[in-house]
């Protein structure tokens, strides 16, 4: 049995505002293996961007425990929350939230930098360059975000999530601000790395997309109403 | 250190971005932050920088106060004979020197000169530790008694009047006709103290002996002079007070004999008063300089507020950069750091702007306040101007950053990165802002409210009206370059010859003998005859023609005429102000007052009064001073004359020389000064003023602008959404810009109640300064800086909603551009 | 055939960064008409939601002609295109866009204080009850936005597009703050509201609620893609 690298237990979250106490994730359990490629999807407001700023430690759960590749992270404080988010999470956004002040390369290599120990340039320099091939951005790397296209944005955006060699790639609605094409492309570079061994939690609301993962979670009110593992690879 | 560096590169790639933000920033700390290096640097000399002299500490000034009868201080001035005993006395000193303060011509010079002399026997070298360029001080063989014509040259006077010449020493200069041999240069870095008045430079030096008092008055304990200062190191264990105890009997008694036959003095004594050189030097100059760095330090408050406010949109504007680099895992120290890199370096940036302004600054008021300050010549870059600028840098780039990182609510970050850019996560608060609202109004209201009632104080004392013509009215006052001073009867033909070839110029229209009413005057003790009443009125000799050329129309009786000032006649005009103290119904006509002479002098004609400005207070309606002033004719043999041009004429001083020399050549240009000028030098401190408020008073209000309008704006830009989503339901433009004015009315009204809040505490606690401004006038001033406030909330209310009011409401709702 | 209420014909949007012309509406031709329920859906980024924004008025298309209630105002200033949206059109939007600083009743109340003629105080009280009763708030009119459920927040939104009594209800992506049950909850609304005769035009991606229209309209990269009844 392959290495699990994240597994969520009977994980709750609760949101309160004024005298309204809104319960957005009830019970949750997820397991993923290493090389696995998740999909979470479920209409708008049923739970999934609080299960993933779950899964990415940018909030912590109300109830349940987390593990990420056998470590406990249900409760972290701020810091050390961002130490691991750095060390073990990349993450692709649905407007993918690049730093327009800063070149693809610097954009990709931001991770590096809030490392323990900063690696050498010469390292950076090997590594950024490794990703952005990956994401077959090499071209563009003196550009600045706002001078490419939205599709190449998001492979920016994935080789940035790449660079530190997380343990596992957490996507949002990765073709949300796309055109078709564009997000077809984003989706065969992902299902590419897949294939070379990253793991990837993926949410989506698009049937299409999310049908190409191998484990399909539905997510509806805050519950798993469906786990589906696929058993045919492609 | 790589890390250090990776840092503030990232931080200028950052702030490149922003190069209007950047410039606000620069321009804000940089222009404030100057002003304040400039006023904390000055006010670190002034107030604890010890003087530059060897024992500063043990420095003292002696001063002779005259008491009247009911001990009541007369003046402060020391008589000749009365100063020479103290000098010679040497009870409480070390040591000690006297000194003498002149002008003169030098007339041996190709331009002749007229410049400052000091007259002083040789400790003062000792006292100063004076350093020297070349050649030496004073010594023993010069002291007093000894009359050997020698001269030092001020180290300016000798690179601009000698050349610098290194051959400076045993060259002759001839003033007043005796040739003295120059035996020194004193150093570049020479501070003179400067007992005199402030911005006084000594040009040359000379020995005690040639000083220009006169024979007869070199006796005299009834003659005081303000030029005369005693200054020495007082002994080790004498305190100030022990010193006044042991000279008072000692001078005051010698006095007293002194002046035993003159009825005048009877009951009077002196005083010895003795005070620190550094309190003779700095004065009241100590509240100037606190003043500048209240008025200052409420500018880098405003300026701060405005920076604040800056940085606090910015950080909101940056947040969902802050919220990715979180996402990928930068710590909270992670986001200070970078902030704290921006805020250091931008403050850096400023500090050394500020830098360069403060030497500008320190130029400025070497050029322009030197006569207003003491010390600025000593003003330069001190530890303690760098010592602030890092403190200060330090300061602000901490408060900066730890600002703008204070409001991350790290917490809320992935909303920030889920929702597409329609953040409600991170945004200065309500109450932040009202707050910053209100107390930039308050502080600005204050600040050019203060400014502005100074600025008219200062600009109603230029502009009030004095009583006389100035208008290309000049005064020629003669130098005579011998010893043997000629007596009335022998320069009568002169001054007649001279006034005729003066008359004759075609640029001169009129001519009259004496000095205008800027100049002239001494203080003479005056008895009523009538009964025996003391007064001390300024006094002055005029001739015939003076209240005709300068328009000071008599009120009462006739004028001087020519027959009273030929013979000699014992007549006199006093102002209103004099009259008024000699009789409370001012009818004075036929009056005897005595001056001490056998005869008593007979009041003819009554004058208005004048009013020369920067000596007292104004009063609008009725153009006086106060000043009792008595006119009594002049002699024909006197040596000033005042000469009106015809307009647009002008005539030089090489012209008048040449014209002095073909009738007599001992007779040279002593001064030729026009009225206009002298009056500009004597309202030279409220010009002054008037060009200090009126900076200040622009860059309050630009910097109150400028923060109103940052903060207002970035509310407005917050309200965005909510902007759209009333433009959505049907809102038209006039909705919105009311809704946005009324919205900040409160706070702006908050910021005015403050400001009267800020005014009551000043108001209780300096009401005795306070008090004399507070009449009705005030009114208008209130008025004036209330509506400048409320017409830049209105701009900065309007302004910012402008991009979204006048674009399809899609923009606004949306958020994209 | 009675007039349409909104009318489209051969409408380009196209929006313009640095170097790049993106179509985020190509020849676009529609018909919204009186009583009718349409959907409009389609998935992110296909230009769904710019389209409505340009019906409502909110933002003005590129080339082709926009028709309200027969008159062309393609080309409206800003003023005229606010009168229109206040008196004319009703707007709910994903993110409900309350006032937040307003109470329930002012929120709802504001289209009508936007009025070309001031209205009197009674009318308006009138209006805002019958429509706060309408939405089953009635008892919560005093509470501001935040008190509120999501659920609660976008039937005061409705109320408040409904007070103005608009020609047509633009609705866009109601549901995309709530959960499935407020969803339904909301959805049904809509449908009510319909049924007495709104015209209604939804704006949304999710399928099941885009069915509840009785003419769906899909649109994929800017472009009508197809139809239904």
């Amino acid at each position: 049995m392959t290495e699990i690298k994240i597994e969520m237990k009977n994980i709750g979250k609760v949101f309160e505002t004024d005298d309204i106490e809104t319960h957005a994730l009830k019970d949750v359990n997820i397991v993923i293996r290493a090389g696995e490629y998740v999909s979470i999807a479920g209409p708008s407001g049923c739970g999934k961007s609080t299960l993933l700023s779950l899964l990415g430690l940018l909030d912590m759960p109300s109830s349940g425990t987390y593990t990420i590749e056998g470590l406990d992270v249900s409760s972290l404080s701020l810091d050390e929350a961002a130490s691991i988010r750095n060390e073990k999470i990349g993450f692709v956004f649905q407007s993918f939230n690049l730093i327009d002040e800063l070149s693809v390369f610097d954009n990709v290599a931001l991770p590096l930098q809030y490392k323990k120990e900063l690696p050498s340039d010469e390292f950076i320099k090997t590594r950024v360059e490794a990703c952005l091939k990956m994401v077959e951005m090499s071209h563009r790397a003196g550009h600045k975000p706002n001078q490419l296209s939205g599709g190449q944005q998001q492979r920016v955006a994935i080789a940035r999530a790449l660079v530190a060699d997380p343990a596992i790639l957490l996507v949002d609605e990765p073709t949300g601000n796309l055109d078709s094409q564009s997000g077809d492309t984003v989706m065969a570079v992902l299902a590419d790395l897949n294939k070379n061994g990253t793991t990837i939690c993926m949410v989506t609301h698009d049937a299409r997309y999310a049908d190409m993962a191998k484990i399909q979670l539905k997510l509806l009110d805050g519950q798993i109403v469906k786990d589906e593992t696929l058993k045919v690879a492609v | 250190m790589r890390k250090f560096i990776l840092q503030q590169k990232q931080a200028w790639a950052s702030l490149k971005k922003k190069p209007g933000f950047v410039l606000t920033v620069l321009m804000t700390m940089g222009i404030t932050l100057g002003a304040l290096l400039c006023a904390v640097t000055l006010n670190y000399l002034l107030l604890v920088e010890p003087l530059p002299y060897p024992e500063q500490e043990r420095l003292f000034v002696a001063e002779h106060v005259l008491l009247g009868a009911e001990k009541e201080s007369k003046g402060v001035a020391f008589t000749y004979p009365g100063l020479v005993h103290l000098y010679k006395s040497k009870v409480a000193f070390e040591q000690a020197a006297m000194m003498s303060y002149g002008q003169d011509v030098i007339i041996s010079h190709n331009s002749q000169p007229l410049v400052n002399t000091a007259y002083v026997t040789p400790e003062l070298h000792q006292i100063l530790a004076s350093p020297m360029a070349i050649g030496r001080f004073f010594e023993a063989s010069e002291a007093m008694g000894t009359s050997n014509p020698v001269a030092i040259l001020s180290y300016s006077t000798w690179q601009k009047e000698f050349n610098a010449s290194k051959d400076i020493l045993d060259q002759k200069i001839n003033l007043s006709g005796v040739s003295y041999s120059i035996v020194g240069v004193l150093a570049e870095n020479f501070v003179e103290p400067e007992l005199a008045e402030t911005g006084r430079e000594t040009h040359v030096w000379m020995p005690w002996d040639y000083n220009h008092t006169g024979e007869g008055q070199r006796q005299s304990f009834g003659n005081i002079s303000g030029n005369l200062k005693f200054i020495g190191q007082l002994k080790n264990g004498i305190s100030q007070s022990q010193a006044e105890q042991l000279l008072t009997p000692l001078v005051s008694d010698r006095w007293q004999e002194g002046v035993m036959e003159i009825d005048f003095f009877k009951g009077w004594s002196i005083d010895i008063r003795i005070r620190s050189v550094k309190e003779v030097v700095i004065g009241k100059s100590e509240s100037i300089a606190i003043m500048l760095l209240a008025g200052v330090v409420g500018l880098v408050l405003i300026a701060c507020a405005n920076i604040s406010n800056l940085f606090m949109s910015r950080t909101a504007e940056k947040q969902r950069q802050m919220a990715i680099q979180a996402a990928i895992g930068a710590t909270k120290k992670h986001l200070f750091k970078a902030m704290f890199a921006e805020t250091s370096l931008l403050m850096f940036m400023s500090i050394i702007i500020a830098l360069i302004l403060a030497k500008v600054g320190f130029y400025i008021m070497q050029q322009y306040l030197a006569e207003v300050l003491p010390r600025v010549n000593e003003l330069s870059f001190t530890p303690i101007t760098f010592g602030s600028a890092i403190i200060v840098t330090l300061i602000f780039a901490l408060f900066f950053a730890k600002l703008s990182t204070r409001m991350i609510n790290y917490r809320a970050l992935n909303t920030t990165l889920q929702s597409s850019g329609k953040g409600s996560g991170l945004q200065v608060s309500k109450k932040t802002r009202q707050v910053l609202i209100a107390s930039q109004v308050a502080l600005a209201t204050v600040l050019v409210f203060a400014n502005f009632s100074l600025l008219k104080d200062a600009v109603k004392t230029i502009n009030a009206p004095i009583g006389f013509n100035t208008e290309n009215i000049s005064t020629l006052i003669l130098n005579f370059s011998s010893t043997n001073f000629p007596t009335n009867e022998e320069s009568i033909p002169i001054m007649a010859e001279i006034m005729e070839k003066l008359t004759a110029l075609p640029e001169v229209e009129s001519l009259s003998q004496g000095r205008t009413p800027l100049g002239g005057y001494s203080v003479r003790a005056l008895t009523n005859v009538a009964n025996n009443e003391r007064y001390t009125p300024y006094f002055k000799g005029v001739d015939h023609k003076y209240f005709d050329m300068i328009g000071q129309p008599l009120v009462q009786g006739d004028n001087f005429t020519l027959t009273h000032r030929r013979d000699g006649v014992n007549v006199m005009i006093v102002n209103q102000a004099f009259a008024k103290q000699l009789k409370a119904d001012g009818d004075v006509l036929g009056m005897q007052i005595s001056t001490g002479r056998p005869e008593p002098f007979k009041v003819i004609a009554i004058v208005k009064d004048i009013s020369i400005p920067g000596v007292t207070a104004i009063d609008n309606d009725n153009v006086t001073d106060g000043v009792p002033r008595v006119y009594i004719p002049n002699r024909l043999g006197g040596q000033s004359f005042i000469l009106k041009l015809k307009s647009g004429q002008s005539v030089s001083r090489q012209q008048l020389a040449k014209l002095l020399a073909e009738v007599d050549s001992r007779y040279s240009v002593f001064s030729f000064n026009s009225d206009a000028e002298i009056l500009t030098r004597s309202l030279f401190a409220e010009i002054t003023t008037a060009v200090t408020t009126a900076v200040l008073a622009s860059l309050v209000f630009l910097l109150a602008g400028i923060g109103l309008y940052g903060i207002l704006s970035y509310g407005t830009q917050l309200r965005r959404f909510e902007l759209g989503a009333r433009m959505a339901i049907g809102a038209k433009r006039k909705h919105l810009i009311l809704l946005i004015i009324s919205d900040n009315s409160k706070a702006v009204l908050a910021g005015f109640v403050g400001s009267i809040l800020l005014f009551a505490i000043a108001y209780i606690g300096l009401s005795e300064y306070i008090q004399p401004f507070l009449n009705w006038q005030v009114l208008p001033m209130v008025l004036a800086s209330l509506v400048l406030i409320v017409l830049v909330t209105l701009f900065a209310c309007y302004w910012p909603l402008r991009q979204y009011i006048n674009q399809p409401a899609i923009h606004t709702l949306r958020g994209s551009d | 055939m009675t007039q349409p209420i909104i009318k489209v014909q051969q409408l380009d949007k196209i929006f313009s960064t640095d170097d790049m012309l993106t179509y985020a509406l190509q020849g676009i031709d529609l018909e919204i008409q009186q009583g009718e329920y349409l959907s409009i859906s389609g998935p992110s980024g296909c230009g769904k939601s710019t389209l409505l924004s340009i019906m409502g008025l909110l933002d003005f298309p590129t080339n082709g002609k926009l028709f309200f209630e027969g008159a062309d105002v393609t080309k409206l200033s800003l003023e005229q295109a606010a009168t229109i949206r206040n008196e004319k059109i009703g707007f709910i939007f994903q993110q409900f866009n309350l006032i937040d600083d307003l109470n329930v009743y002012d929120n709802i109340a504001l289209p009508l204080r936007y009025a070309e003629q001031p209205l009197n105080k009674k009318f308006i009280k009138e209006k805002v009850d019958h429509y706060l009763d309408l939405v089953g708030m009635s008892s919560l009119y005093t509470r501001k936005p935040t008190q509120l459920s999501g659920g609660q927040q976008q039937r005061i939104a409705i109320a408040r597009a409904l007070v103005a009594d608009p020609s047509v209800l633009l609705v866009d992506e109601p549901t995309g703050n709530l959960d499935s049950k407020s969803s339904d909850q909301i959805m049904a609304m809509l449908e009510v509201l319909n049924i007495q005769g709104t015209t209604l035009c939804v704006v949304t991606h999710d399928i099941r609620y885009a069915e509840m229209a009785k003419r769906k309209i899909y649109l994929l990269d800017g472009q009508i893609l197809g139809q239904r009844n």
